[in-house]
């Protein structure tokens, strides 16, 4: 079999994965004018708990249910008792009071966990490959493909066809207005941050049995998240999707041509993307 | 008193130069501070006098530390001359990501220029033959000073080495007083302010951007190049996320749009770190509450914060005078 189709393959289910760390970053961007640096922070605290859910002897879908309405009640928190008051500042001050929150997250799991990484086992029923014909893949990553691909048209239809979608959508064009229109916009602000720490915390939780969990897979995780909604257009969720596809891809397809280069071409793709749409694929001038 | 008020940050500088090896027994620590007090300065110069938040400082720290690295392993040219070089490669990088993040405004160019931080971290790791990868550039060698052929200055003990950075630190931060009080500083300050209007008023905004992001890659790419030549290695951290975080991180706390508050923060970051983290291994910890606290109270930073203790005592003192005249 071709080792690119196999590549592209690898590449859209890890792809997937992206699209799910990217969304709620863009989502949050969107809504909040407000660049989440704790974004990563929320995914490791994902992949921990999923961790320390499976240490335990507890279920792995158990964690998948569980971790990210977790981690998005302590991420609605943070932003009710923190970030809240400092919206009205220069952006320089959202930054640093989110590094500061990274870094707090980051120190307490390695004060919890240790330094040093571990390993998540695959859950049972899926380990081991599936085959058709000569084409072989990992049960467990079809399973992530298949399970965000549904868990994304889920969100497209919260963003899309409920109320607190046209609320999050209607306050990214004017925050005012939708207050003028009496909704409680800052109920919708925690609300939509806990969703974007939750989404991360999912693709922790479904990125740990494939990577492991190391304390530092914080950044690596926010900056795949970055470019992809820089390559996929800010606030967009169609632009997360195929920002985080286009990127899945390349990384997979260039991990094959060269290997020590494959994260580099990441960025050298969204360097090229940025020449040709400065506001990214699907991004709004 | 007019030379005191346009010279007081530079006389600040003089006196913590001067301060750092009567207090501090260690010549690299006391290094480090004027390091990162240029990387700052740089830093600062984009973030407090352009208002442009960069997040890709790390990126010229680490050119600089490359550059120089290379050029004393490989070319044999003169010390002098390979900084400068490791400075020119800085100002070109910078030129370069300047004009890719310009484009954007606002939050887009912070997630852009961190998106840049991370290639370039990338394309460093990719070119092992070049950088030494993992394992970073080595024996960068140290050689004398030579004066014009007259004299050898020798740098082989930290404090000697702290010599030749102290006066370029100076040096450099006279040149950026000299620039941010020039026309060219305060079309700068009238960017940060209000950028549509410095466009109206006729004055090519983006061509003043670039040449302030060519400026503080200059001045941060020869923090990275003294970085690498005070360790003896050019290492792969000097140009990670870490990097360029922590310069941001050393500004914002000093307080920005004033020059000495970023000696300001530099002194404190590098020296609180360097005894917090003899005290406890999870020290970032306590950075992390302490950022958190600074956004939530601390707008002005270290340096807001020495201006009110300044006013207060002033006050003080003119009302006990008052006091005693009645």
């Amino acid at each position: 079999m071709n080792v690119y189709l196999l590549q592209v393959v690898n590449g859209v289910g890890i792809g997937m994965l992206y699209f799910l760390l990217a969304v709620g970053l863009s989502i949050i961007f969107g809504l909040l004018r407000f660049v989440n640096f704790a974004h990563g922070a929320f995914y490791l605290l994902g992949a921990y708990f999923c961790y320390q859910a499976v240490q335990w002897g507890m279920n792995f879908w158990l964690a998948l249910v569980v971790v990210p309405p977790l981690v998005g009640a302590l991420a609605w928190l943070a932003e009710r008792l923190l970030l809240r008051r400092v919206y009205d500042q220069p952006h320089e001050f959202h930054i640093l009071i989110t590094v500061g929150l990274a870094l707090v997250l980051q120190e307490a799991v390695i004060l919890a966990w240790g330094p040093l990484g571990s390993n998540v086992a695959t859950p049972e029923s899926l380990q081991g490959v599936v085959m058709w014909g000569s084409f072989i893949y990992p049960k467990y990553r079809l399973f992530v493909i298949a399970f965000t691909a549904v868990f994304a048209v889920l969100l497209w239809w919260l963003l899309e066809g409920t109320r607190l979608g046209s609320a999050v959508r209607a306050g990214s064009e004017s925050a005012e207005m939708v207050t003028l229109l009496g909704i409680n916009v800052f109920r919708v602000f925690g609300l939509v941050f806990a969703l974007g720490a939750g989404t991360a915390a999912l693709a922790g939780v479904l990125a740990a049995p494939i990577r492991g969990v190391e304390p530092f897979m914080a950044l690596e995780a926010l900056g795949v998240a970055f470019v992809i909604v820089v390559v996929g257009g800010m606030g967009s969720f169609g632009g997360a999707l195929a920002g985080g596809l286009l990127i899945g891809i390349v990384q997979s397809v260039m991990s094959t041509l060269w290997p020590e280069g494959a994260r580099l071409m990441i960025y050298v793709a969204m360097a090229a993307v940025l020449l040709l749409r400065p506001h990214g694929l699907l991004g709004r001038g | 008193m007019r030379a005191l008020r346009e010279h007081g940050g530079l006389l600040l500088a003089a006196a913590v130069a001067l301060l750092l090896p009567a207090t501090l027994s260690s010549g690299t620590l006391a290094t480090e501070v004027l390091v990162y007090s240029l990387a700052v300065l740089g830093c600062n110069l984009l973030l407090g006098y352009t208002g442009l938040l960069s997040f890709g400082q790390g990126i010229f720290f680490g050119m600089g530390s490359y550059a120089v690295g290379i050029l004393m392993t490989r070319s044999g040219l003169p010390l002098p001359a390979a900084v400068l070089a490791s400075m020119a490669t800085g100002a070109l990088v910078a030129a370069a990501v300047g004009w890719f993040a310009i484009r954007q405004r606002g939050t887009y160019f912070v997630m852009l220029t961190l998106a840049f931080a991370q290639l370039f971290y990338f394309l460093a790791y990719s070119l092992p033959q070049w950088t030494g990868g993992d394992n970073g550039l080595l024996d960068i060698p140290r050689p004398p000073l030579s004066l014009f052929g007259l004299a050898e200055l020798p740098l082989d003990t930290p404090w000697r080495f702290y010599a030749l950075v102290a006066v370029c630190f100076l040096a450099v931060f006279w040149l950026l007083e000299r620039v941010t009080a020039s026309v060219f500083g305060r079309t700068l300050l009238a960017i940060r302010e209000n950028e549509a209007r410095a466009r109206a008023v006729g004055y090519d905004t983006r061509l003043f951007k670039l040449a302030a992001f060519a400026l503080s890659g200059a001045v941060t790419a020869l923090a990275g190049a003294f970085h690498a030549l005070m360790t003896g290695i050019a290492p792969l951290s000097n140009i990670e996320y870490h990097a360029s975080e922590m310069i941001l991180v050393m500004t914002v706390i000093g307080g920005t749009g004033n020059l000495f508050a970023s000696v300001l923060g530099a002194a404190f970051y590098v020296l609180a770190s360097d005894w917090l983290s003899t005290l406890w291994p999870r020290w970032l910890m306590l950075l992390g509450l302490l950022l958190v606290a600074v956004s939530l109270y601390m707008h002005q930073g270290l340096w807001g914060l020495v201006q009110r203790g300044w006013r207060l005592a002033v006050r003080g003192r003119a009302g006990a005078a008052a006091r005693e005249q009645a």
